[in-house]
């Protein structure tokens, strides 16, 4: 399989994650998860097709990052949806899921297919798999924290949402170590130290600082509504590691513009 | 937490006081930055980092005995460090703004400059506040160790992790040695290039046996026949020649492959057949049909190297098919090394996948990229570095705690708001 396909996949994804998100505030929640599990299954077998296709993980282009992006979105919004019962976040989950697999239809951004020998490691696909699921948990964790926002303007923050917060959080942040450090390992493999202040490096850093902080500004439980905002800033710091990094004038020679 | 009598500097400290002591040092180390130019990391090279790091952890076992102090809590507490982290934040944002230098020196007389903006990883602020992090993290652990408690290991592990992965990267950092090292075939080489392209003898010889690389099957482009540019110019196309697909389109051109020879060499008859030797190119014949004219071509492309010539089959007296130089898809070099009582060893070295000796580590760093499967050397790169297994447990510790963080989530189990 290969790109050309990817249109027949996403189009009845997308139908499903749309379906999901709207129906689970209409009819029963059962054939919202239903649809929902439908659509990552649909994405599922186009990105195993894609793999067998290209002969390689599809992990290299930002346009392949936006595609696990948009599955892993929907996996973990469905499971976290599931386990807190929080229909919204379903939706959300879903509604960005669709906005990125339409980035991937209207701006595909697919490079040549080979695989660089830099590449060629086993530390790949864990690498950016694990920050994926963290930026989705932070993604999630991030909508959490404007409803928080909002239910704190108005005077009455939900216990039940600051817990699922702080545990969205703190498993992004777990996932976010992970990556980190099976950057490190694989840096040290490739080229020769486990950390060298390349700008998406520093931007890691930074990104993992600000999460930081919030994780330990919310044990004062104290000045909640500074702390409640150190989440979107941080998500606007990641976003800038994912995707702003390649447009920075301190990245020209970044081993990670690609 | 206390409640806050509200007054400045009078126990217990908080963000006001932290703020200050963190600014305080910030500032210092600006004027360091601007009398000294750069903090060299060279002062720390052993065996200063080894009694430097000795002196933290005797600093630490002495400040124990003050952890039920004000001061002590609020150096390894909450305000502190949320201020140090921010701090860092702060720096490092600026080396993620603005390009940085690899020089110790400032580039120019800006401000920008002077404060060493453009060097940061050597710069003075960064250098404190990473020292002050080691102590503040050393000393809530120590506290944190003294009244243990089972049910925190996700603390230990992750607490005790990034620590030794700064302490041990910090010190270490001055005992890093890395050099180039361009060894060509059947010969032995022991001197190495620093990063200032100054020579020295190293204590690791290595002896080149043998040098190859494999390509992948490369692409296709109609280009320009005069300037060599790649149509569209705008938007250039590529076809990328696979197996499973014998037909495909490239730029207003249907592209039929009826023949495609990985190792190749070219015929008398400007044809090409297969042979396994260095010296080979990958090769393809093909059928371009234009979608509008019906107009077709068939013939040999060819994307040549040092011992042979490129072939391209031409469309017209403006534009040809050429097939682009293939990229590499594996580089190897077939080594011994020779290292000072020791026995020779012998190592296949690839990129991704290096060779250890001892605390030297060898790397596939380049090749003659012209010569490409033909290059005559290969050039490698020897990283020392003693503090390594340090920072691996680290890494080690920190990885096990990221996974209980994943696991757990947060375990507190009532959340005040």
């Amino acid at each position: 399989m290969t790109w050309d396909s990817f249109l027949w996949f996403a189009v009845p994804a997308m139908i499903c994650w749309l379906s999901a998100g709207i129906l689970i505030y209409l009819t029963s929640v059962k054939i919202s998860y239903l649809l929902m599990l439908t659509g990552i299954l649909i994405f599922t077998v186009f990105i195993a097709g894609l793999w067998i296709g290209q002969g390689r993980p599809p992990l290299r282009t930002l346009g392949e990052t936006r595609l696990w992006y948009s599955f892993f979105l929907t996996t973990v919004g469905f499971i976290t949806c599931k386990h807190w019962k929080y229909k919204w976040l379903l939706s959300y989950s879903a509604m960005i899921a669709i906005i990125f697999t339409c980035i991937n239809i209207f701006k595909p951004e697919i490079h040549s297919k080979n695989l660089m020998p830099a590449l060629q490691s086993y530390w790949f696909v864990p690498h950016v798999t694990v920050y994926i699921l963290s930026y989705a948990l932070f993604a999630a964790a991030t909508i959490a924290s404007f409803i928080q926002l909002s239910k704190l303007g108005k005077g009455n923050s939900n216990a039940q949402l600051y817990r699922l917060i702080d545990n969205l959080v703190y498993t992004g942040f777990g996932f976010l170590m992970l990556g980190m450090l099976i950057g490190c390992i694989w840096a040290k493999e490739a080229w020769g130290h486990y950390w060298s202040w390349d700008p998406k490096e520093t931007w890691a850093f930074i990104t993992a600082a600000a999460y930081l902080i919030y994780i330990h500004k919310r044990r004062q439980e104290k000045d909640f509504l500074i702390t409640l905002w150190i989440l979107p800033f941080a998500f606007l710091l990641l976003l800038i590691t994912w995707i702003g990094v390649n447009y920075l004038p301190s990245a020209q020679g970044s081993v990670h513009v690609y | 937490m206390n409640q806050r009598s509200g007054r400045f500097w009078q126990y217990p400290w908080c963000y006001k006081e932290s703020v200050a002591v963190v600014s305080g040092i910030i500032v210092v180390g600006f004027i360091l930055q601007i009398t000294t130019m750069a903090f060299d990391f060279s002062l720390l090279k052993y065996p200063v980092n080894l009694i430097l790091g000795f002196l933290v952890l005797l600093f630490l076992f002495i400040f124990s005995f003050w952890r039920n102090r004000d001061f002590y809590k609020w150096f390894s507490g909450i305000s502190f460090s949320v201020t140090l982290i921010t701090a860092l934040l702060l720096l490092a944002l600026i080396m993620g703004l603005t390009p940085q230098t690899d020089s110790h020196l400032p580039s120019n007389a800006s401000l920008h400059s002077i404060l060493g903006f453009d060097r940061m990883v050597s710069s003075w602020p960064l250098v404190l506040i990473y020292f002050l992090t080691i102590l503040s993290l050393g000393a809530l652990i120590v506290r944190r160790i003294i009244a243990f408690q089972i049910k925190d290991y996700t603390f230990y592990l992750i607490h005790i992790g990034l620590w030794l992965i700064l302490f041990a990267s910090g010190l270490g950092a001055a005992d890093r040695e890395r050099y180039l090292m361009r060894v060509y075939e059947g010969e032995v080489e022991w001197r190495g290039l620093t990063d200032k392209n100054e020579i020295k003898e190293l204590p690791v010889a290595i002896e080149l046996n043998d040098f190859y690389m494999e390509v992948y099957p490369p692409s296709l482009a109609i280009i320009d026949r005069n300037t060599g540019i790649i149509q569209p110019e705008n938007k250039p196309e590529f076809f990328a020649i696979d197996a499973q697909r014998p037909e495909g389109k490239l730029a207003g051109w249907t592209i039929l492959f009826e023949k495609y020879i990985h190792q190749a060499v070219r015929n008398s008859d400007s044809s090409y057949h297969e042979v396994h030797m260095p010296g080979s190119s990958p090769a393809a014949k093909i059928t371009a049909i234009n979608s509008i004219t019906a107009a077709e071509y068939s013939g040999w492309v060819c994307s040549g190297n040092v011992a042979q010539l490129y072939m391209t089959l031409n469309l017209d007296t403006n534009y040809c098919i050429a097939m682009m130089r293939p990229e590499p898809k594996r580089f190897v070099s077939d080594i011994h090394v020779y290292r000072k009582d020791k026995e020779v060893e012998h190592a296949l070295l690839e990129v991704n996948k290096p060779y250890r000796a001892g605390a030297w580590i060898i790397y596939q760093h380049s090749y003659d990229e012209v010569a490409g499967n033909l290059s005559n050397y290969s050039e490698m790169e020897l990283v020392y570095d003693p503090w390594l297994p340090f920072v691996y447990t680290g890494i080690f510790l920190l990885a096990a705690g990221a996974l209980c963080l994943i696991w757990a989530g947060n375990k507190r189990k009532e959340a005040r708001i």
